[in-house]
């Protein structure tokens, strides 16, 4: 019954790809911009991750704190003093900046860390959680997952039921508007950012924990996050759960019919099928732009 | 557009109007390989090949509107056709390049129907994902030896004066393929489309056949230049043929010559190329240097060093436009 463990670690491997996507998600839902640097940022956050482990004995809890204090400083530094900027030229100028910062952002921790493959080392990567005669859950993955929910179900509450999250989504309903009653919409977009960035960092943390990762990695996940927001449909956050099951389970179905070279062109395909016949995802709530 | 009245100081400057000069710069490219040494010669290999992609992405980005991320894809059909063709078949080498040029456009006609569905951001990333895709299936399909790759040995026999000849037509056939279609009819139906897309459809322009010929274009001459660019690199493999480092090359050239500039493409690539060989012991650095003036000529200088030249002293080399008698 393998194929029960190839489903039971798609969903939870789908889990990881949520929290992966759900920052890219929220930059185009608020600000319409597709950041191309997203995968990389994200694997910036898996490096600073590790480091900052490497220096705390090990301790997960701290370094994730400060990864995550850190990223959202350079969030909001790069939102601040670039991005908001170049989004007043329009789609294409500002789609090209972010993939320039990608650039950027992978060479630099190619510089800094070398090509080496790395990963995070914890207690729990070897034990499973879940042992029975048809699968076992190992604990890892089913942090991944549990994560997912609680990030989702953290930010659903933060954008729909607080202040803050009215103020966010005024800004990305009708800019003009906004402004126009008083908004500082470039600095509600640099709140996203920093938002985004957050779920970064927890995802940094955990793909870091799952696979192991180098500086180049950064583009694998930019698909993967960029898959996941497509499939769930842009700017919706239970989509995003949907899109990061949808492709786990597209990419482990594949590897256990066709063989494990193909686990990652099954979810290429079925993200380029879905985009030709359901461009608007899912579950989709944001207009296309 | 002021360049026309600022034209007085330079005189003419179209260089289609200057025959001799045309004619010198065709002498001077033509007879390098017979009196420039082997490393200057294989540094006008890299810009000829580097314009090349360049001028194709320029025609999609700068020209159609069609930001692709996926160029790459063209490259490696290329490549791999020219190792196919000389080293499965033992066929000639020309013949390998030219079935690059054929094989790109036939999957590019293949996947234009489902990838034009996709707009915008769709399409860049659509285009990007389909290369990731053939990259992994190529590193799976025995007939190419699979992640193994090839050995194309019959770059081995050629002297660097023939890759730069082949480089050479790549090059100068790109641009001219590029400024003969921009001065045609559908060069007309591409600038109405940049500026107004409804209206150029209500006055009968068909949207879809002139993006797909663009795009059809630009990967018959991506390809051919891949093929090109396999035979000075002589080993080919998957992730590298279909890496995104090719269109991050097209993609910062352009940016950094000139977007939607018939020169932007060429000053690039000389940029691109002479860069990366200065800094040839640090890579990260060169490509980190790259980014950051792409970035910084997005904010400060959006159509790049050409636009800057041209606006300071309405220099236009190679216009594309045309001008009534009295401009």
């Amino acid at each position: 019954m393998e194929i029960v463990q190839s489903i039971v670690n798609g969903i939870m491997l789908g889990g990881l790809y949520a929290v992966i996507g759900i920052g890219m998600s929220i930059v185009f839902g608020i600000m319409g911009l597709t950041n191309l640097a997203h995968g990389d940022l994200v694997i910036v956050g898996t490096f600073l991750c590790m480091s900052l482990a490497a220096q705390f004995g090990g301790n997960l809890f701290l370094s994730l704190g400060l990864t995550a204090i850190l990223m959202v400083l350079i969030g909001f530094i790069l939102q601040k003093y670039l991005v908001n900027k170049v989004l007043d030229k329009g789609t294409e100028p500002a789609l090209i900046a972010t993939f320039s910062i990608s650039i950027c952002m992978a060479n630099l921790l190619l510089l800094l860390f070398g090509a080496d493959a790395r990963s995070i080392q914890t207690p729990i990567a070897s034990t499973n959680i879940v042992d029975t005669a048809y699968f076992s859950i190992s604990a890892v993955y089913f942090l991944d997952f549990v994560t997912a929910l609680v990030v989702i179900a953290a930010l659903h509450y933060l954008l729909g039921h607080t202040y803050f999250g009215r103020a966010i989504r005024a800004a990305s309903g009708d800019a003009g508007a906004a402004e126009l009653m008083g908004v500082d919409t470039k600095k509600t977009y640099s709140y996203a950012m920093c938002l985004s960035m957050l779920t970064a960092a927890i995802a940094g943390m955990l793909v870091g924990m799952t696979f192991v990762f180098y500086p180049s990695t950064g583009t694998q996940y930019l698909i993967i996050a960029f898959a996941v927001v497509v499939i769930g449909g842009m700017g919706s956050l239970a989509g995003t759960l949907v899109g990061g099951v949808v492709l786990g389970l597209a990419q482990l179905l594949g590897a256990y019919f066709f063989g494990v070279g193909y686990q990652l062109l099954c979810g290429y395909l079925v993200l380029l099928i879905l985009l030709t016949v359901k461009p608007e995802g899912l579950l989709s709530t944001a207009v296309r732009k | 557009m002021s360049s026309g009245m600022k034209a007085s100081r330079w005189g003419n400057k179209h260089l289609a109007q200057k025959p001799g000069i045309v004619c010198l710069m065709a002498m001077f490219l033509v007879s390098l390989p017979f009196w420039a040494d082997e490393y200057i010669t294989t540094i006008f290999i890299q810009i000829l090949l580097y314009m090349s992609l360049g001028h194709m992405w320029n025609l999609l980005a700068g020209y159609t509107g069609l930001v692709s991320l996926g160029q790459q894809m063209f490259i490696g059909l290329g490549g791999y056709s020219l190792a196919v063709i000389t080293e499965v078949y033992h066929l000639p080498m020309l013949l390998g390049i030219f079935t690059g040029g054929l094989v790109s456009v036939l999957f590019a006609w293949l996947i234009s129907h489902p990838i034009f569905k996709m707009r915008g951001v769709y399409f860049t990333i659509g285009t990007w994902i389909a290369a990731e895709a053939l990259a992994v299936f190529f590193s799976n399909w025995t007939f190419v030896r699979s992640g193994q790759g090839f050995n194309i040995t019959i770059s081995y026999g050629l002297s660097t004066g023939d890759i730069y000849f082949v480089a050479l037509a790549a090059g100068a056939g790109s641009m001219a393929l590029v400024f003969l279609l921009l001065r045609s009819r559908i060069g007309l139906a591409l600038m109405a489309m940049r500026d107004n897309e409804h209206a150029a459809e209500a006055i009968g322009i068909d949207l879809y056949r002139t993006k797909l010929m663009c795009f059809l274009l630009a990967a018959f001459v991506t390809g051919i230049t891949g093929g090109a660019f396999y035979l000075s690199i002589a080993y080919i493999q998957p992730f590298a043929a279909f890496g995104i480092d090719w269109t991050v090359a097209m993609v910062f050239m352009v940016i950094i010559g000139g977007i939607g500039t018939m020169e932007g493409p060429v000053i690039g690539a000389a940029f691109y190329v002479l860069m990366k060989q200065y800094l040839y012991a640090y890579p990260g650095i060169s490509m980190i240097l790259l980014g950051t003036t792409a970035i910084g000529i997005i904010l400060l200088a959006p159509k790049g060093i050409m636009g800057m030249v041209q606006e300071r002293y309405g220099l236009d080399l190679v216009s594309v436009r045309r001008w009534s008698k009295e401009g």
